[in-house]
């Protein structure tokens, strides 16, 4: 090998800030944000906050390219109490193996965070993601501890508000729709640079190719 | 959902096959039933050719899981090298097609109807993969490129040929369905390889055992288990087979630690007899495969551990707080999905239920209930029409859209056909 070239060194530096030299970062598979991020990823073992503008824009589908390679690699992914079915035909439809797929219901905000920091200690789990509807710092940094010691990727799904508060989360992206896709903010990236606007080509709507796209036809509304 | 064909043709299988070693069609057969196997991992939809040394595998549905088809391709295309398989590739939205344009030379990847079109327009009507006859009579009537063919009225096709031309043509289009035979995983592993000559020395065993380890490795990532025995057999002409039991301590599914035992192994047996084929074979599997040991230090028991997990989930939230999710075959979106228990979902290693590529889009979100809305939001595609359950009481007669919100959200909405109203059923996230 020969000598290693600025933006190696500077490639592995952030991801000695990410992993501290033991988790690495998982691969979004969405070159842009991959490399925007050090470690070319999500980081692994820290946590992730995801701040989508309303629900419905390709917050999901953000993740599901990551998600499907840790399921597939033959690691659980625990859902916490999400606000809505994950809807199993769909999953299946965009390439998640179900049998790695774990919900948890809970019946309120601390059984939520319990469960949240039981499922990312577990090396068993390749991402826990949760939706708390509010949450305080120093519980972000008790999971962001669990996610280091289970080498998971902690997601949090916050409210567009939560923006404005501090948190000691390792990355935090805002997410707004876009006309085609999904606009990223990096609100917080530890090592690597904030304050970035990419526009990511994420389909939450999949296989719409266009030879395949079906105009709607003339319509008339009830009572119209 | 648009579907992606790779067709791989193995033009060196079918020559083996008939250069004599083995004249035995077997040979071919043998190598592609591995290869099938082996290409599980890309893809949950394979199909083999019955007479030709050619495998399909829809890549549609994974194209996203690998960064895209490029992407895809390249990492098939680096394993099928490292197999040591000369192979020609071709991308197409239907089989047929596929097929063909591994024929042909040139561009062999199509991703749209469209390019499919102007792509097979001037390539020659000798590469359609129809009788002699009707070639003969095609060409006789002046025809030369399949461009020309496909311009011909369908009336005049219908008269002139046998109805199977005109299906070949719309299939070749990816205008007919194009249905193949998918080829299933199986419960346990046989492979059997066998050579064109006889290999006396141990060393050359190693080339295809490599070969042999890889295409397991293939298999077991697509079943998503390891492995902790496997048995090698290596048969000689006149001579009861040679047999090589490997057991690994942990479960596990790497090729190259597979075969760094096996080597080992090969110092110490004895061949009576120089090898003509070689067999691997394995009965049991672990699954679920939670084999990065290293992403979890040396003593960690993975499995143990989400067991405990779910005793103490189970313990503090109660029994039924966790669920594993499951498909379930009913046209009612509400009812197309069930819970299930999480240590049978833990447990299982089945990749029956494999995406439906056919299946039309469904949102990654679904309401509980659907939720009554006054007016429909602004439409995006449809209707996509769903009638089902008059037999159990609980018809619905729906007509689906693909819908926009104020708020650039993308909600999935339908209207009860018979009262117009309209609901919000799911979200696409």
């Amino acid at each position: 090998m020969g000598a290693l070239t600025l933006d190696q060194l500077a490639r592995l530096h952030h991801d000695g800030e990410w992993r501290r030299g033991r988790h690495q970062a998982a691969p979004s598979g969405f070159a842009e944000l991959d490399a925007s991020l050090p470690g070319g990823g999500w980081p692994v073992g820290a946590i992730a906050e995801l701040m989508p503008e309303a629900a419905g824009i390709g917050e999901l589908s953000l993740l599901l390219p990551a998600l499907s390679r840790l399921a597939r690699a033959g690691r659980y992914i625990a859902w916490i109490a999400p606000p809505y079915l994950p809807y199993a035909p769909a999953l299946a439809q965009r390439g998640l193996p179900l049998q790695r797929l774990l919900i948890i219901r809970t019946r309120n905000l601390q059984e939520s965070l319990w469960a949240a920091e039981q499922a990312l200690r577990c090396p068993a789990f390749g991402a826990v993601l949760s939706w708390p509807s509010t949450i305080a710092d120093k519980n972000v940094r008790r999971l962001q501890l669990a996610a280091e010691a289970g080498g998971s990727l902690g997601i949090l799904y916050r409210p567009p508000e939560a923006a404005r508060e501090h948190s000691p989360a390792a990355l935090r992206l805002r997410l707004r729709a876009a006309t085609d896709g999904l606009l990223v903010d990096i609100h917080k990236c530890r090592g690597g640079r904030a304050d970035l606007r990419l526009q990511l080509s994420v389909r939450a709507i999949p296989h719409l190719a266009h030879d395949d796209a079906v105009a709607v036809p003339a319509f008339s509304a009830p009572g119209a | 959902m648009t579907m992606l064909w790779l067709c791989l043709r193995f033009p060196h299988l079918a020559r083996e096959a008939i250069a004599g070693h083995q004249a035995d069609p077997r040979v071919q057969r043998e190598a592609l039933e591995r290869l099938a196997a082996w290409a599980y991992q890309w893809s949950s939809l394979i199909s083999c050719a019955a007479d030709e040394p050619l495998l399909w595998l829809e890549l549609g549905a994974s194209c996203m899981l690998f960064d895209g088809h490029a992407a895809l391709l390249a990492r098939i295309e680096a394993e099928l090298v490292q197999l040591g398989y000369s192979h020609i590739c071709a991308l197409a939205p239907s089989p047929t097609a596929a097929a063909l344009l591994t024929r042909a030379s040139g561009q062999r990847q199509v991703l749209t109807r469209t390019q499919l079109r102007q792509r097979l327009d001037c390539l020659p009507l000798h590469l359609l993969a129809l009788p002699a006859s009707t070639l003969a009579a095609l060409h006789a009537s002046g025809l030369r490129r399949i461009g020309q063919l496909l311009e011909l009225p369908a009336a005049a096709i219908a008269r002139r040929f046998e109805p199977e031309t005109q299906l070949y043509l719309q299939r070749l289009c990816a205008q007919a369905s194009d249905p193949r035979p998918a080829w299933r995983l199986s419960e346990t592993y046989r492979a059997r390889c066998e050579f064109g000559s006889d290999v006396r020395t141990s060393t050359a065993l190693l080339f295809p055992l490599q070969r042999l380890l890889l295409e397991f490795q293939g298999y077991l990532r697509a079943r998503d288990c390891s492995v902790q025995r496997f048995t090698l057999e290596f048969e000689h002409y006149r001579h009861p087979v040679s047999r090589m039991s490997i057991g690994l301590s942990a479960a596990g599914r790497d090729a190259a630690q597979f075969l760094i035992l096996v080597r080992e192994r090969l110092h110490s047996l004895l061949l009576p007899a120089p090898v003509n084929a070689l067999r691997l074979q394995a009965l049991e599997f672990t699954s679920p495969a939670i084999v990065q040991a290293d992403l979890f230090g040396s003593d960690a028991q993975p499995l143990q551990q989400l067991q405990r997990l779910l005793d103490r989930l189970h313990a503090r939230l109660g029994e039924s707080s966790v669920h594993a999710l499951q498909r379930h075959a009913d046209h009612r979106p509400e009812r197309g999905w069930r819970l299930a228990a999480p240590q049978a979902a833990a447990a299982s290693c089945d990749h029956s239920a494999a995406p439906d590529t056919d299946a039309p889009a469904r949102p990654c979100w679904l309401l509980p209930e659907a939720m009554a809305i006054d007016a429909p939001p602004e439409l995006l595609r449809g209707p996509e029409r769903i009638e089902s359950g008059w037999w159990d009481q609980d018809d619905v007669r729906r007509d689906y859209y693909l819908a926009r919100t104020g708020e650039g959200a993308q909600v999935w909405v339908f209207r009860d056909r018979r009262d117009g109203a309209w609901y919000l059923q799911g979200l696409w996230a």
